[in-house]
């Protein structure tokens, strides 16, 4: 961690070019050596392919390439500074943040699986692959909170149960539809509009747009503070995981529309849905101690989707664009 | 006190759908938040049914112009017709009466859409929401 650049510098810089030997040490790194890793190469690298999506059988082989072990992983530096070098309020930011994302991993492994039902065999080999990275991120997060946070509790869902009191009620907005979403593939698992439907929610809205934010968010602050290197390791590790989820869903939604250009309309209109609810918060989020504004944080939102929608192809009809600026703040400055 | 899924009690929830979260609940949240579901509840238009699944029973809710214009219970052999028809086991309904969180009770697949247009429903969810736990808390007894 030599690079000490604020964490919302990448906002100004605009997107930045990958050279090869920075994409071999995203692919290749070990556990151990992602800690060198900059986060936002490692978002950036998560757009690299995005023009030219991979297949999924590629994916797959990535997968087995890049999978760590979340017990490798040694907190013990983090808990010292846990609680010794980190401000109360950065810890309260910190948590109000992680929470999300420590509710968010469970909720998508456990409402993955029945879409792997109406895909292509190549495509099941890489959604068993996403099921098993999305366990290993439940269980990264449960060891984050029990060993560094000090969290307490018998299981995993005791841990969840101790930390979902940081957890925002418009959470539901996202996360909600997406068990109802799952509950309607349950039914009808060939249905491939509530398929495509679903795949906007989950592949580009809450991995593409939400996780990808809230991981720049939290790293960013350990990459400029130098503080929690496990977490820093292991998220961005996850990180590179969900780069293979957001190409593998992405290449979904675009064979989707290829196969049939009225499945745009099913992207728009969950797209209506989610932006209709999230220009909406209930509680405030102090983000200024990780290093950032809220109108930052939303900014940042709105660039990973309007980076994904560009790059598989997919436009916005007028009305999505008005309710998009509705919800989108200017990022003032630079 | 009257009994859940019974006639008193459909009279309780109508009013205490139509007072809304009261200033406790309020207390902690955000007023854009509020403004939101305030907005949303003067325009909501639509109806449930929200199940008892081990009863065959649904308490039926309906909404227009910022208030519950109909409140009662639909019996098994009754016709069941809403905008949004959900379903929940009675232990979750006790669960949420006792305090279990109403988010999670939506994000758990405790409760569940049985019939309706699902991205229209969520367009109101927050509203859904809060008065689910606004139900949860018209006092009553759970046998």
């Amino acid at each position: 961690m030599t690079e000490r650049k604020s964490p919302t510098a990448v906002l100004r810089e605009g997107p930045r070019a990958l050279s090869d030997a920075q994409v071999r040490e995203i692919e290749d790194s070990s556990l151990e050596q992602v800690l060198n890793v900059d986060i936002d190469d490692v978002i950036e690298y998560v757009h690299k392919d995005l023009r030219s999506l991979p297949d999924f059988t590629t994916l797959y082989r990535k997968y087995l390439k890049q999978r760590w072990d979340v017990y490798d992983l040694d907190f013990s530096q983090d808990k010292i500074d846990w609680q010794e070098k980190m401000t109360e309020e950065e810890r309260q930011s910190f948590i109000a943040v992680a929470s999300g994302f420590h509710h968010g991993e469970r909720q998508v492994e456990i409402e993955l699986p029945v879409f792997m039902i109406g895909a292509s065999e190549e495509e099941k080999l890489h959604i068993a692959a996403q099921i098993e990275d999305e366990a290993r991120h439940t269980v990264f997060f449960d060891r984050f909170y029990r060993e560094v946070v000090g969290l307490k509790g018998d299981d995993i869902m005791d841990i969840l149960d101790a930390s979902f009191p940081w957890v925002s009620e418009t959470f539901v907005a996202p996360f909600g539809l997406l068990a109802y979403q799952a509950d309607e593939l349950r039914l009808h698992p060939y249905d491939e509009r509530a398929r495509v439907r679903y795949g906007t929610n989950y592949f580009l809205w809450i991995e593409g747009v939400l996780a990808l934010s809230v991981m720049k968010v939290t790293l960013s602050y350990a990459r400029w503070r130098g503080f929690l290197p496990a977490y820093y390791t292991g998220f961005t590790a996850t990180c590179r995981d969900e780069s293979r989820h957001v190409q593998g869903g992405m290449r979904y939604l675009q064979d989707a529309v290829r196969k049939d250009p009225t499945m745009i309309k099913e992207i728009h209109d969950t797209l209506r849905t989610i932006l209709s609810v999230s220009g909406v918060v209930s509680r405030r989020i102090y983000y200024e101690p990780l290093g950032w504004t809220d109108d930052e944080v939303r900014v940042l939102f709105f660039q990973q989707l309007r980076r994904k929608l560009n790059d598989v192809g997919i436009g916005l009809s007028p009305d999505l664009e008005d309710l998009l600026q509705k919800v989108q703040p200017v990022l003032a400055g630079g | 006190m009257a009994d859940f899924f019974s006639k008193e009690w459909a009279d309780a929830v109508r009013d205490a759908l139509t007072a809304g979260p009261d200033e406790q609940a309020r207390a902690v949240k955000l007023q854009e938040y509020w403004d939101f579901f305030d907005f949303l509840k003067s325009i909501y238009p639509a109806s449930w049914a929200l199940g008892c699944r081990d009863r065959g029973s649904y308490l039926f809710v309906q909404w227009s112009g910022g208030t519950v214009t109909d409140c009662r219970i639909i019996g098994p052999d009754d016709p069941l017709q809403a905008t949004y028809v959900l379903g929940m086991d009675y232990r979750d309904w006790k669960a949420l009466h006792d305090g279990y969180d109403a988010q999670r009770t939506v994000m758990y697949r405790k409760i569940m859409l049985e019939q309706g247009d699902l991205l229209e429903f969520f367009k109101a969810i927050y509203f859904f929401v809060e008065s689910l736990a606004v139900i949860s808390a018209v006092p009553a007894a759970y046998p």
